[in-house]
């Protein structure tokens, strides 16, 4: 009879995602092996990293040590990089996390561990007993201090990445996320005279500017959505000017933000969207599903009146850029840009960049998420928009490629939500620099 | 250095469905735990069934053993060498699993006819083993490598349930969905493909799957013609509750180079204006005073979602008429507005691929490799591709298709939601 794990499979799915959708291979089994603590040893020494799971009813509760499991049972120490985690099996949603650096120790039969010179759990493999301590209490409250287990597996975890802070930020992200998602929900404009704040997307052809309106619709619904349309071409994809309103979830209510899309920017004169558009739009003069005639500029019949312009008056431009193409654009495209940015200057609108396509997204922010590695800001890319456009390095922000999600991702999602809300600071800003009399004539 | 295998996924692959639709656990690695017996019993004993493979420069080979080692029952275990691809076994046995391992005073292991060297990463073999393998007459073959698996069923009982559960979380969602705030009474999909991608074979599939057994309402066939020449609007009962389901499949007529479904009808079925069950004529698109003509059509009767439905196993072979006139439809989708998703069918048919996979399937290299092509031939986004396994042939249901299936209907109905919230406001009055 082969050994095979005791986790559901459903309990497995919500275990390897936690751990960044890794792979798992059980390698041993309280319940099948005889020689308990030495062989437990014996089968998962000089395995990599390991999760160590602990069969309660009702949850999932265990931890990933990132280091080797320990050779020997011999008064053994170790310091270990270690994720500890608790997930009611019934609902996905209820899950706590909690980074550690700790020092493992064996000792008796027992494998303790240790913050500091503090117990804060110990395993009784002989008597299959959990004892949790001060932090690991405080933070596991629901399950009592003592726990009886009828299995404790434990599997060499496969495809993570052997880095104390990217564990750390595995462990921290869905907070994070749900911080994030309450301010954004939370999120009031700076006057009450604009209700509604409108992020205007430019840039070039296949930049991503769809797709971060999709991306951003699908954080907050949850799955992936499809509004804009998306898709592979040599001309703009987008031909219309849309502005999306983005809802809080199928039942919940807009948030006080628009995205606006437009059509991409071509190198060639005579493609893509016209330059010369540029003020009409930023003024709020464009309609939405106007249709963009590339060598035609908006003839004034098509402008909305000068009435209800404000309504939908830019407040934050976002240039998107593939993060890839940014050190090949061409000289005309580069002219074609700084020519909008001098219009965006003129007008006063905030403005920012935004890199699409990033690979390696759980290295753009700090451990914390709160601020931009010193990797990110000092990126090739980075700098050759700050010097192209003059924007400040703090104003180009990053997101992952949408492309290939099957499922959302929470790291790449903190991005979404990051930039979404650096828009909207920028937005802010821009209101409060507005002469009294502006604002009292919105 | 990491406890990985050295096997490419499609050795791993060949492996795993040679000996019965194996799953793999990389228990034991010579180059990390070191080469010792002692090393290699301490993590493979009592562990089921093993597979032990070693590598040599030129092939990989081993033994598959269905008892444990330090297991004291003797049984016949396989030999098997993979060159080129091709897999050549031979039976050896019985013995007990630990004479695999070299003869070793400590251990009490005798000599056997295939014995594993590992202190002197070796392998001697008697020479009629070594003609039934095809290898050359050579008693002794060094190894690189000896890495040690753990055998289970990759489709267990464990995963059949995970899979009903799943399957019957999805059909409950699916039968309580209501359109975006209840602008329409259903939502509509389109499914839209070249003759005999699967579109009425899914259609079939989704019904059976809330029938609670396998179904055929629309017509299926292999006739290079293909059967669907009417526009069929499919409803589907909900069996609980005689209610009928919210959303309905629309079937058209297939996409062809030459016949096939005249381009110039695809704004019509889009804006709603053709009723079910009218005949399709290549050559000729409906004309407003056919009487089959819906006149003013309203948001409930227009496509919400289209569904592009290809056979995975056909892409390579588009021909590039047929991918300029799917590319033609993706533009008046765009000026429609109309969202879509791609469905590709007979996933399991795939090279490789066996039912046990649609529990992971888009894990599976061939699989990626298939949606990368569809990307780069027809210029969708690999996010907007699905993959679903239809019935073809069965009888009764099965959970692990039924999520597949399930799924992909799920994704359309999030995609036609986004349809209806994208509407002018005066659309919706």
């Amino acid at each position: 009879m082969a050994e095979t794990t005791i986790l559901t499979w459903a309990a497995e799915r919500i275990l390897r995602k936690l751990l960044g959708n890794a792979s798992l291979t059980l390698l041993y089994k309280s319940g099948a092996n005889k020689h308990g603590l030495e062989g437990m040893v014996q089968r998962c020494s000089l395995q990599g990293s390991t999760v160590t799971v602990l069969d309660i009813p009702n949850y999932i509760f265990g931890f990933f040590m990132l280091q080797n499991f320990p050779k020997s049972t011999e008064n053994s120490q170790s310091s270990y990089t270690s994720s500890w985690f608790l997930s009611k099996k019934s609902n996905v949603t209820e899950e706590k996390t909690l980074f550690l650096n700790i020092i493992l120790k064996i000792i008796n039969n027992c494998l303790q561990f240790y913050i500091s010179d503090k117990l804060i759990a110990c395993i009784d493999t002989n008597k299959s007993r959990m004892y949790l301590y001060d932090s690991l209490k405080e933070k596991f409250a629901p399950i009592s201090e003592t726990l009886y287990y009828k299995e404790l597996e434990i599997f060499r975890v496969e495809g993570i990445k052997k880095d104390p802070q990217y564990i750390r930020k595995l462990s921290t992200v869905t907070y994070h996320k749900e911080k994030l998602l309450a301010e954004l929900r939370a999120y009031k404009t700076y006057t009450d005279s604009v209700s509604e704040i409108h992020i205007l997307l430019l840039g070039p052809v296949g930049s991503g500017k769809s797709s971060f309106f999709n991306s951003v619709k699908s954080v907050f619904q949850g799955h992936t959505t499809r509004q804009a349309i998306v898709g592979s071409s040599y001309n703009s994809i987008t031909e219309q000017y849309r502005i999306y309103s983005v809802k809080d979830g199928k039942s919940g209510k807009y948030l006080p933000f628009m995205v606006c899309d437009t059509m991409g920017l071509d190198e060639r004169d005579g493609e893509g969207l016209c330059t010369d558009d540029i003020p009409h739009i930023l003024k709020g003069c464009v309609p939405d599903r106007y249709q963009f005639n590339p060598r035609e500029p908006i003839a004034c019949k098509h402008l909305s009146p000068v009435t209800s312009s404000s309504l939908n008056r830019i407040h934050c431009v976002a240039y998107v850029l593939d993060i890839n193409s940014v050190d090949k654009l061409s000289t005309q495209m580069i002219s074609k840009l700084k020519q909008i940015h001098k219009e965006v200057l003129n007008c006063g609108v905030a403005h920012v960049a935004l890199l699409t396509k990033v690979n390696n997204c759980d290295e753009v922010l700090e451990s914390n998420f709160l601020n931009m590695t010193s990797y990110t800001t000092s990126q090739n890319q980075v700098m050759t928009v700050n010097k192209m456009l003059n924007i400040p390095v703090r104003n180009i922000l990053m997101i992952g490629n949408s492309a290939s999600k099957k499922e959302l991702d929470p790291i790449k999602d903190v991005l979404i939500l990051t930039a979404l809300r650096q828009m909207l600071r920028n937005a802010d800003d821009f209101l409060e620099d507005l002469p009294l009399e502006e604002t009292a004539s919105k | 250095m990491e406890v990985k295998t050295c096997l490419t996924w499609l050795e791993e692959k060949s492996l795993q469905n040679y000996f019965g639709g194996k799953q793999f656990s990389l228990l034991y690695k010579a180059s990390v735990h070191g080469f010792s017996n002692s090393a290699l019993l301490q993590r493979c004993s009592t562990q089921g069934p093993t597979l032990t493979v070693m590598y040599n420069k030129c092939f990989v080979f081993g033994t598959y053993m269905e008892q444990s080692y330090q297991e004291k029952k003797r049984d016949f275990s396989t030999v098997f060498v993979l060159q080129n691809a091709k897999i050549s076994e031979c039976k050896i046995g019985p013995d007990e699993p630990i004479a695999l391992l070299s003869a070793d005073p400590v251990f009490g292991i005798p000599y056997s006819n295939f014995s594993v060297q590992l202190s002197d990463k070796k392998v001697i073999l008697q020479k009629d083993i070594n003609k039934k393998l095809g290898l050359l007459e050579n008693s002794t073959i060094s190894i690189e490598e000896c890495e040690v698996f753990r055998c289970e069923d990759l489709l267990d009982q464990r995963k059949i349930e995970g899979a009903t559960v799943l399957r019957d979380s999805l059909l409950s969602a699916l039968r309580t969905y209501k359109p975006f705030e209840d602008l329409v009474p259903q939502s509509r999909i389109l499914l839209l493909g070249p003759f005999g991608a699967g579109k009425s074979s899914f259609f079939n599939s989704v019904k059976s799957v809330f029938q609670g057994h396998v179904t055929q309402q629309a017509l299926v066939g292999s006739e290079a013609a293909g059967i669907s020449k009417k526009y069929r609007t499919y409803w589907i009962k909900d069996k609980n509750c005689g209610k009928f389901l919210p959303f309905v499949l629309c079937d058209s007529l297939g996409l062809s180079e030459k016949d096939g479904l005249c381009m110039d009808d695809i704004p019509n079925i889009l804006k709603g204006h053709i009723a079910d069950r009218y005949q399709f004529e290549s050559m000729k698109p409906i004309t407003s005073n056919h009487p089959n003509y819906i006149h003013s059509p309203n948001l409930k009767d227009r496509i919400h979602c289209v569904a592009f439905v290809f056979d995975a196993n056909s892409i390579e072979g588009l021909s590039h008429e047929m991918v300029a006139k799917i590319k033609t439809i993706q533009r008046e989708l765009i000026k429609h507005g109309t969202m879509h998703v791609v469905l590709l069918t007979h996933v399991d048919s795939m090279d490789l691929i066996i039912r046990g996979d649609l529990m992971d399937i888009y894990s599976c290299v061939p699989v990626k490799l298939k949606l990368q092509e569809v990307h780069k031939k027809l210029g969708f986004a690999l996010s907007d591709i699905l993959v679903v396994s239809n019935y073809v042939s069965e009888w009764e249901l099965d959970p692990v298709k039924d999520v597949l299936i399930l799924s992909a209907l799920q994704q359309m109905l999030w995609t036609a939601d986004d349809y209806l919230e994208d509407q002018p406001l005066k659309e919706t009055c």
